[in-house]
Parts: C-alpha cells; sequence; structure tokens
C-alpha cells in the first residue's frame, strides 16, 4: 500500500470514527500538521455526510441556547485568513460599517494593533538604549504547522534566561493548554518546560536542563488542561522552530 | 445533503458551495456560509442562525453516538462554543458547511463516548447497541435519499459490510466496539472496514 493510499484510509477510517489508540491520535496529529491529510479527511467527510441525515431531530431543552452563549469567548480568535480569499458580502455599505463598528473583533484587532505598535515602539526604544548583554544569544523562530507562518519567537540570552513571545494568538479549546516543549537531544527526547493557558509571553525555566544551544528544537503542542498524561507529546503540533546564534 | 449535491460540487469543482438537504428543502435552506463568516466576525447572531436552523438535527446526530439526552446536549453545547471559536478557519472551498459543521458535533460526541462517561454508557447498551428500530443500519440507509450515490453504494456492500460501516458512523463504534459487539475478529472487522471504505470511494467518485 502506498503512502498516499495508507493516509487515505487512515482519513476514511477517522471520519468514519473507528480508530482507537496510537492510530486515532495519529490521525488528530496529521490533521493540524498536514495539509493533505486534512484534505483527505474533508472529502471523506462530504462522502460520507449524507448519514448525518438520517438522524432524527431530538429538540434541545429550552436553556441549551443560554449554555452556549454564556460560555461564548467575547469574539473568536482571528487568525485564520480562509475567509479574505472569498468575495466579501457587502449588501449595503452602511450596515457593513455599523456590524464593524459593533463588531468586537474589529475593535479587538484595532486594539490588538495600537498595542503591537506601541509594542514595538517599546521594544525598539528598549533595544537602543539596551547594551550588548540585553541581545539574545539565541534565538528561535517557531513556525505554524502546515502555514509555515511565524507564530513565536524564542530568545535566549547570555544569562541563562530565556523567554517565549508568541506572534499570533491560537484557540485553545477550554479543555486543553499549550504546552512548551524542548528536544536538545534525540536519545533523550522532548522536555515538557511549560504549561500555558493561551499564547502570551513567558519566561522559560530551562533551569534544569542542558544550556540551550544552536538547532535545538522548540516546539508548541496541543495538551489536555493538565499536560500530556504520557510526558511526551500527545496533541497536535502548533507550531515548532530551530534556534540558530544571534549575530 | 443529497447525493445528487455531492456529484453535482464534484464536476463543477468546490466553489458552489450547495446546502441543500432532503429534509430543508422544502423551507429555504439557511445560508450557513454565511453565518459562519459572520461568527468569524464576532456576530453572535451567525452562530444563533446555525443553532436554528441545525440545532435538533445536531442534537439527534449525538444522541446516536452518545445515548442520553443531557450527554448529547453536552456534546452540541461544546461544540457550538468550538464553531464559534473556530469559525476563522472554515474554508468554504474545502467543503460545505454542513459537513464541517456536523464534524464538529461528531468529533465532540465521540469524545465523550470514548473518554469522561464511558463505563457510564456502556451499561445502556443493548447487546446489539439497538435501542430502536429506528437506529437499524438498513433504516437508517432506508432513510438515505433515493436519488443519492450515497445510498446506491452503500447498497452495494454486502449486507453485513454495510452494516459495519453504518453502525460505525452512526453510534460511533470503534474497530474493538465493532469487533467486540458483532463477535467477530479484530483483524476481520479491520479488514471489512478498509475494503468497504474502498468499495465506497470508487463507487462515490
Amino acid at each position: 500500500m502506498t503512502r498516499d493510499e495508507d493516509l487515505d484510509r487512515l482519513a476514511a477510517e477517522h471520519v468514519l470514527g473507528v480508530l482507537e489508540g496510537a492510530e486515532a491520535s495519529q490521525a488528530t496529529e496529521l490533521l493540524a500538521a498536514d495539509p493533505g491529510f486534512a484534505a483527505a479527511v474533508a472529502r471523506w467527510r462530504e462522502r460520507l455526510a449524507e448519514l448525518d441525515e438520517t438522524a432524527a431531530p431530538a429538540p434541545p431543552s429550552p436553556e441549551l441556547w443560554r449554555r452556549i452563549e454564556a460560555d461564548l469567548a467575547p469574539a473568536p480568535a482571528v487568525q485564520a485568513p480562509a475567509f479574505a480569499a472569498a468575495p466579501a458580502i457587502v449588501p449595503d455599505p452602511f450596515n457593513a460599517f455599523r456590524a464593524l463598528w459593533r463588531s468586537l473583533a474589529f475593535w479587538r484587532l484595532a486594539g490588538m494593533a495600537s498595542a503591537a505598535a506601541a509594542l514595538i515602539l517599546g521594544v525598539a526604544l528598549a533595544y537602543v538604549a539596551s547594551d550588548r548583554a540585553r541581545t539574545p544569544v539565541l534565538v528561535a523562530v517557531l513556525l505554524t504547522e502546515g502555514s509555515a507562518e511565524p507564530a513565536a519567537v524564542v530568545n535566549a540570552f547570555a544569562d541563562g534566561r530565556t523567554e517565549l513571545v508568541p506572534l499570533r494568538t491560537i484557540a485553545v479549546p477550554p479543555d486543553r493548554a499549550l504546552e512548551i516543549w524542548t528536544l536538545w537531544d534525540r536519545a533523550v527526547g522532548p522536555r515538557s518546560i511549560g504549561l500555558l493557558d493561551q499564547a502570551r509571553s513567558v519566561r522559560l525555566n530551562l533551569e534544569n536542563l542542558p544550556k540551550p544551544g544552536p538547532n535545538q528544537l522548540f516546539e508548541i503542542t496541543l495538551e489536555p488542561k493538565t499536560g500530556s498524561p504520557t510526558g511526551r507529546p500527545t496533541g497536535p503540533i502548533l507550531m515548532k522552530g530551530l534556534t540558530s546564534t544571534a549575530l | 445533503m443529497i447525493g445528487l449535491g455531492i456529484d453535482a460540487v464534484s464536476a463543477l469543482g468546490p466553489s458552489v458551495p450547495m446546502n441543500a438537504s432532503v429534509e430543508t428543502l422544502a423551507s429555504p435552506p439557511a445560508d450557513l456560509v454565511g453565518a459562519l463568516r459572520r461568527c468569524a466576525l464576532g456576530d453572535r447572531a451567525g452562530l444563533r442562525t446555525i443553532y436554528d436552523a441545525e440545532g435538533p438535527r445536531m442534537v439527534g446526530v449525538a444522541l446516536r453516538i452518545v445515548r442520553r439526552q443531557a450527554l448529547a446536549e453536552e456534546a452540541v453545547h461544546d461544540a457550538f462554543v468550538q464553531i464559534w471559536e473556530r469559525a476563522a478557519s472554515f474554508d468554504p472551498n474545502r467543503g460545505h458547511a454542513r459537513s464541517w459543521l456536523y464534524a464538529v458535533v461528531r468529533h465532540r460526541a465521540l469524545n465523550i463516548l470514548r473518554g469522561e462517561a464511558r463505563t457510564d454508557l456502556v451499561e445502556d447498551f443493548e447487546p446489539m447497541g439497538l435501542t430502536s428500530p429506528e437506529d437499524d443500519p438498513e433504516a437508517i440507509v432506508s432513510r438515505l435519499s433515493d436519488a443519492g450515490a450515497l445510498r446506491r453504494c452503500l447498497e452495494g456492500l454486502a449486507p453485513a459490510r454495510r452494516r459495519l460501516i453504518v453502525l460505525a458512523y452512526v453510534h460511533g463504534l470503534s474497530h474493538g466496539e465493532l469487533a467486540g459487539r458483532l463477535g467477530m475478529p479484530l483483524g476481520t472487522v479491520k479488514s471489512w472496514v478498509r475494503r468497504s471504505l474502498l468499495s465506497l470511494r470508487e463507487c462515490l467518485a
């Protein structure tokens, strides 16, 4: 069986819902990391979707909508540009403007943009003011899986300080957390260095690990809220990158 | 999704979203793509449109998997929270909004079935996991559209294999659960599932 055939089989069985154990987690990982696999999954969903139509509708209890609404984030994470390519439907400029004006996402973006501008200014000022000791000795740019866009930066400084700076928001389901891993030696395997509820800048505690070196892998995976149950990454890889020596 | 729609889409290319279904042809189908786009912009009315149009059927789909109204509603609750958070990642060029939405519901229901409430649920199953005549695989296939390719292709499978595929999809049974439920060796279940899916893919092409 070729690799493509094997992946299509896995995609089909994932959609059918029969996978267990290692194959089930492999499918979840591939779905996040491999666009070809995700496309195969989408095709299988289309093939079998009509079976959902055969379910008898079961009216939800009246409070279900209230419970859903109570748990909605103020606005969804604005990150994937899938809709950017689609033609915008703007029937009425005034309504569109009003929708934009009322849209939390817009204000959040605007807020984030000004915050980002302030941050860049602050960083630039700090950089100018700082001496060489404040320049990182190692930098890793973590790229998203699949689309390979910069998603976070890891900076390691001469004094041993290491920090993670996210560059984009990540939608983290309520029962999940982001787990940060590093790998410096394949024989040792990846080590967890922290758990985050959302993408935010943090100092990484590498005290019990060897001093970071070039070509050390940093990655973030999606794991259960209390961290990977196995001590190794189990969820999909969201982003990863290797350290390089700063000039 | 009527089978005809699936054929038409693959022939015309994926840029023509069709949300028509057997049941909603009578009333104008909700614009699910537009509703998801509104969700992506932070407009809750978009989510409510999806809830009104699909909520009851979604609870029905989850109910066939988790078997209890309260758990089915929990699955739908979680699914809507995820739909809201991930609406921006829906790509209309990849497939229909409806298939995407139901995939989220099924995924949540399967997680509940496999994880949190597993031991609880086992006691509820009859030996075959079929508690009502509507749940019988043949009855389910008979509710698929007459004109649709999926029905024709499922009916092209040997009855025992058709049963396996429908039980797996509709009730969320895993390889191991199918083997246990049907008293078949695990290896046989796996190879039957694999070959049935290959025949389906060929037939639906």
